[in-house]
């Protein structure tokens, strides 16, 4: 391989620019530069590109001869190819002449045309997400009915996925959230000698707001995400296809088990949590004020009904049917490609932790509407 | 052409000496094997002979459990990660699942070796990618996302990302598997222009006796954990070799 050089040589209006030696990716960018200066030159109205020294011209030296073509053609000027060689004449065949058909200009959507879309797509997921709800339920009424079977011991292993493999993360989230809740609340109310009513405090709270709140939200990052990744994953791989295609019913196979797994476990994780926390301020409370768990555990018992708990419980059930919702609607929505997944994933979380934290201020309206507290 | 010029066109590209490849155990033993400037070589095998770890060994993804590859001349498993990667920039790899990046268009997968590896301004780099996917026959689909192309159309786009650099040595695993005819055709057809005009040397691992006769030079055949036999495809094909006789016949029978 011999090193390139380009050298530019006037004679009147035409420059001759002399190439010697491989023309490859590093020269190329430099002999796209000379080029580009002289196409700018106005004295210079033709351009003769000598290549009678040039060695070997590659796929960069071919591209920066066709722009230079076109541009100098824009320019009113000609470039010329002189003493082509056979190998050059062959490494032109790099650059095929192409008729790409150009996007019409002034045909795209208008803005309201675009508010039109957006209103149908919306409406589109509503109804798909609809359907994919009205067909679980009646697959789930047909498993309870015994008509159809869920597919063995998936129930299950994703109870084990689910709820057991979280148990350790849900039990500590809890007890730090009770722990600094009975922090802050004895720190407060001991201004007013009222310290002993951290017990009331911590107990009503973890069951009926935060318990639930959080086991959702770590429900959300953990088991809708891995729901959406796999539906998305599944759809991607064409499986989902696959089990429509042998007669056998995705909602019933991939997400019946999932979501009767889900509204089995986020209660019963609801309920440790709200244990953990209460136990957790009892710790704090008879560190910080001395005041016995008998006494922080009577206070509770005072403060903090079964309807409480029912609430509580109530709540955690409709924020797993929306992760679970979320997670499959969206995961069956994914098509083409990984990125797809990526976005089903992203979008569960986002959209479920909205709807959970929307669905809760509803709950404590309605409640405090009805006078339950 | 000077001698010494002369001496190092005729080098081989590849060498590979007293290799063994595979994951736990070894599926291929002691092949050798070598590829030379401007050829296409297949290597050919039944299922699970060790086609595509050996590629992914020539490539440098797979260390050899023995045995050194030379590529360019140079020990590709004793080298230092800079230098080889220097090396692997004189290679373009045409993978089997074709591995387009999902979330680029098809011109900004073809043209992301140009922008990561070289200095060339943009309006070259765009030319370069708009003749090489012309040159595949897909110039239209510039724009488009893999995902909304056919599978035909995406491996034409690997073959033009795994080209762009003007490689020396050219890898393709199973360029023209589940390709109608038609396209499979066309497949081969821009295999030989590469070889013909950007004077690459090309590998491809393949099961297609059309696509076969129709591209390769030479022809290399594993079996029984080893090479069972090297030459161009007529010399393969009357070969006395029951193996390599039941490779060709069966499929043309």
């Amino acid at each position: 391989m011999t090193a390139a050089a380009a050298t530019v040589e006037r004679k009147g209006q035409t420059a001759i620019v002399h190439v010697r030696g491989d023309v490859m990716i590093p020269i190329a960018r430099a002999l796209h530069g000379t080029l580009r200066s002289l196409q700018k030159r106005r004295d210079v109205k033709k351009v003769v590109l000598e290549l009678g020294e040039a060695g070997k011209l590659d796929s960069s030296a071919i591209a920066v001869i066709e722009l230079a073509k076109r541009g100098l053609h824009r320019c009113g000027k000609e470039l010329e190819l002189a003493d082509l060689l056979d190998h050059h004449r062959a490494a032109f065949e790099l650059a095929p002449e192409v008729q790409v058909k150009a996007q019409p200009k002034g045909e795209g959507p208008t803005s309201l045309e675009r508010v039109g879309d957006y209103v149908l797509a919306l409406g589109a997921t509503i109804g798909d997400l609809a359907r994919l709800v009205g067909q679980t339920l009646s697959q789930a009424a047909a498993v309870a009915f015994g008509r159809r079977k869920l597919p063995a011991g998936a129930v299950a292993s994703f109870i084990l996925l689910m709820g057991v493999d979280a148990v350790f993360i849900v039990g500590l989230l809890s007890f730090l959230l009770g722990m600094t809740m009975a922090f802050q609340g004895v720190v407060q109310l001991e201004k007013f000698g009222a310290g002993v009513f951290v017990a009331d405090m911590v107990g009503w709270s973890m069951v009926r707001e935060f318990a639930p709140l959080m086991t959702a939200i770590i429900l959300t990052g953990r088991t809708g995400a891995a729901i959406a990744a796999e539906l998305g994953t599944m759809r991607v791989n064409q499986e989902i296809d696959a089990l429509a295609a042998m007669g056998i019913n995705p909602v019933r196979f991939h997400i019946v088990p999932r979501l009767a797994a889900l509204i089995f476990v986020q209660p019963a994780l609801t309920l440790m949590g709200m244990f953990i926390g209460i136990a957790a301020g009892m710790l704090i409370a008879q560190l910080m004020i001395d005041m016995s768990p008998m006494t922080f555990w009577l206070h509770v018992q005072q403060r903090v009904t079964i309807g409480d708990f029912a609430y509580g419980i109530a709540k955690s059930l409709v924020f797993a049917s929306i992760i679970g919702f979320a997670g499959s609607h969206l995961g069956m929505r994914a098509s083409g490609d990984a990125s797809s997944v990526g976005r089903a994933t992203t979008r569960t979380v986002v959209v479920s932790v909205f709807l959970i934290i929307v669905t809760d201020a509803i709950f404590a309206t309605v409640s405090s509407l009805v006078g339950q507290r | 052409m000077s001698a010494m010029a002369a001496a190092a066109r005729s080098e081989p590209l590849l060498q590979c000496v007293d290799v063994s490849v595979g994951y736990e155990k070894p599926v291929l033993q002691h092949a050798n094997l070598e590829i030379s400037r401007g050829e296409i070589v297949a290597l050919l095998g039944g299922s699970g002979c060790g086609k595509s770890t050996l590629l992914r060994t020539l490539v440098g993804l797979v260390p050899p459990l023995a045995g050194h590859v030379y590529l360019f001349g140079e020990s590709l498993y004793e080298l230092e990660p800079e230098p080889r990667d220097k090396l692997r920039k004189r290679i373009g790899i045409a993978f089997q699942q074709d591995a387009l990046f999902s979330s680029m268009t098809i011109e900004d997968n073809v043209a992301l070796p140009l922008r990561e590896l070289t200095k060339l301004p943009g309006d070259v780099i765009r030319e370069m990618v708009r003749m090489r996917l012309a040159l595949v026959g897909i110039a239209d689909l510039a724009r488009r996302l893999p995902a909304n192309i056919s599978g035909g159309q995406r491996k034409r786009a690997a073959l033009a990302r795994a080209s762009i650099l003007d490689p020396e040595l050219i890898f393709c695993d199973e360029p023209t598997a589940g390709l109608d005819p038609i396209v499979a055709a066309d497949v081969d057809h821009t295999l030989v222009q590469f070889r013909d005009v950007l004077g690459s040397s090309i590998v491809v691992v393949s099961h297609e006796l059309e696509s076969i006769r129709a591209t390769a030079d030479r022809c290399i055949m594993l079996a029984h954990g080893g090479v069972a036999a090297t030459g161009t495809v007529d010399e393969l094909m009357h070969s006395r070799d029951k193996t390599v006789f039941q490779f060709f016949h069966a499929r043309t029978e």
